[in-house]
């Protein structure tokens, strides 16, 4: 395996986006992030300006009004980007899933191409960091 | 000549691994684990075998990013000057004596190019940002050039009171005169500013994370992010290496004695900030001015006081 390639999977970086979800998701990627699961020592880091991220979380059914906010961070994220759904609402809408719903598209993947899904209401820590694991392997393979 | 390839290797690979020491340190104290010195073995063929090059990784990968150039920034300011602050930042570890190995620091006026290469570094690490054209790197440049007059006013301080109680404007003749009462007092001065120009907790008001985005370095990605982690791998090494160079007895000793006290000197530095870094919350700017105001004109008064002495 090449630095680059190493270093890729070494020290994923994270920017976490909130797209109109019940903030269930939310606290689950800080308790994720927590002293008890500690991805630190992995490497894994918060950051708060997409700029720096390799890897975008996004929670939430995308509302519309935070559509094109979300788009424009996607394309803040530098490449080689990976984007990590979290959540049964960032998956497919979950319980605010409606085809008749005037406020939210529902399937984010449909404006921002989603990588890695992560289901449940709200997942585990556990799932979280498996799906970011997920995430970072693919972004291994990314030139 | 050998020397001067070798240190930087040296203050390359002392800087990565002080950077590493003060996330490892913070993070036991915080009750974490923090970047793992052995992986765990049914990790390893993932994750690899140890972390203690964490930064390096880091830098590595961002150097393998692509870089975002804001259209409403200023192109060849933003561009340049992390090169510039890198190479302020790279060329002042020639000026700073290695334990008792004294590279360019015996050359006239060495304390006075190693402040001016220091000072450069640390501006363009504030003009950078500025070009940037956000309006959070303008918040956090705001503090970062008031912190940065306040912890620059104690450094010259702290630097130039030894110079003239020593007699000497070459950091190595200061460095080898005997240690007395000045060191300690001058060398109280300068941790207090190596506490700002590192932005350790209390005053990292200027990188606010969370508050103001990501602070100065909000519109910086990919290489010249890489860049300016890579001049603050430089830069922890050179305070270190003058602090322990200047305020301590270490280059009157034996080479074989002096590169271990090195080692432990600085790491125990490094566990010092990191305890500041971790017991403290951010102070506002405002309360970080007083602050410096307040300890700089205190122990300048008792430094004047041991200078008479
Ligand atoms: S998946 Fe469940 S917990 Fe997460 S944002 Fe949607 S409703 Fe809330």
């Amino acid at each position: 395996m090449s630095l680059l390639k190493k270093s890729r999977i070494y020290s994923p970086w994270l920017y976490h986006l909130h797209c109109g979800g019940c903030n269930g998701c939310d606290i689950e990627i800080l308790a994720a992030l927590s002293p008890r699961f500690d991805v630190e020592r992995f490497g894994i880091q918060l950051v708060t300006s997409p700029r720096h991220a390799d890897i975008l979380l996004i929670t939430g059914p995308m509302t519309k009004q935070i559509l094109p906010m979300a788009k424009r961070v996607y394309e803040q994220v530098p490449e080689p980007k990976v984007v990590v759904a979290i959540g049964s609402c960032a998956c497919g809408g979950g319980i605010f899933y409606d085809q008749e719903n005037y406020a939210i598209i529902g399937i984010p993947n449909s404006v921002i191409p989603i990588d890695v899904y992560v289901p449940g209401c709200p997942p585990k820590p556990e799932a979280i960091i498996n799906g970011i694991i997920q995430g970072i392997l693919k972004l291994s393979k990314k030139s | 000549m050998i020397e001067l390839l070798l240190i930087i290797f040296i203050s390359f690979f002392l800087g990565l691994f002080y950077s590493f020491l003060i996330r490892k340190f913070s993070a036991r104290l915080q009750w974490r684990i923090g970047p793992l010195i052995f992986m765990y073995k049914d990790l390893r063929s993932i994750m690899g075998i140890t972390r203690i090059i964490q930064p390096l990784y880091d830098i590595i990968k961002l150097f393998g990013k692509r870089t975002i150039i804001p259209e409403s920034s200023r192109k060849r300011l933003f561009i340049y000057s992390p090169y510039i602050s890198l190479i302020f930042a790279f060329t002042s570890i020639f000026f700073i004596p290695f334990s008792s190995i004294p590279l360019l620091s015996n050359i006239p006026y060495s304390i006075v190019i190693v402040s001016y290469l220091l000072i450069g570094s640390l501006l363009f690490m504030i003009i950078g940002p500025i070009a940037s054209g956000s309006p959070w790197a303008f918040i956090g440049v705001r503090r970062e050039a008031e912190l940065f007059l306040v912890a620059e006013f104690s450094f010259i301080i702290s630097l130039f009171s030894m110079a003239i109680s020593k007699n000497s404007l070459i950091i190595w003749e200061i460095s080898t005169k005997e240690f007395n009462l000045i060191n300690i007092t001058a060398g109280l001065l300068m941790f207090t500013s190596i506490l700002g120009k590192l932005h350790i907790k209390p005053f990292d008001m200027s990188e606010a994370e969370a508050e103001i985005v990501a602070g100065p370095y909000t519109e910086y990605s990919g290489k010249l992010l890489g860049i300016y982690y890579l001049t603050k791998i430089f830069l922890i090494y050179d305070f270190i290496a003058l602090f322990i160079s200047i305020f301590t007895p270490i280059n009157t000793l034996p080479i074989y004695l002096s590169i271990p006290l090195f080692l432990i000197i600085s790491i125990f530095i490094i566990f010092i900030l990191s305890i500041i870094h971790v017991l403290n919350p951010r102070y506002r700017i405002k309360n970080a001015l007083i602050w410096y105001i307040k300890i700089i004109s205190i122990l300048c008064l008792i430094n004047i006081i041991a200078m008479v002495i």
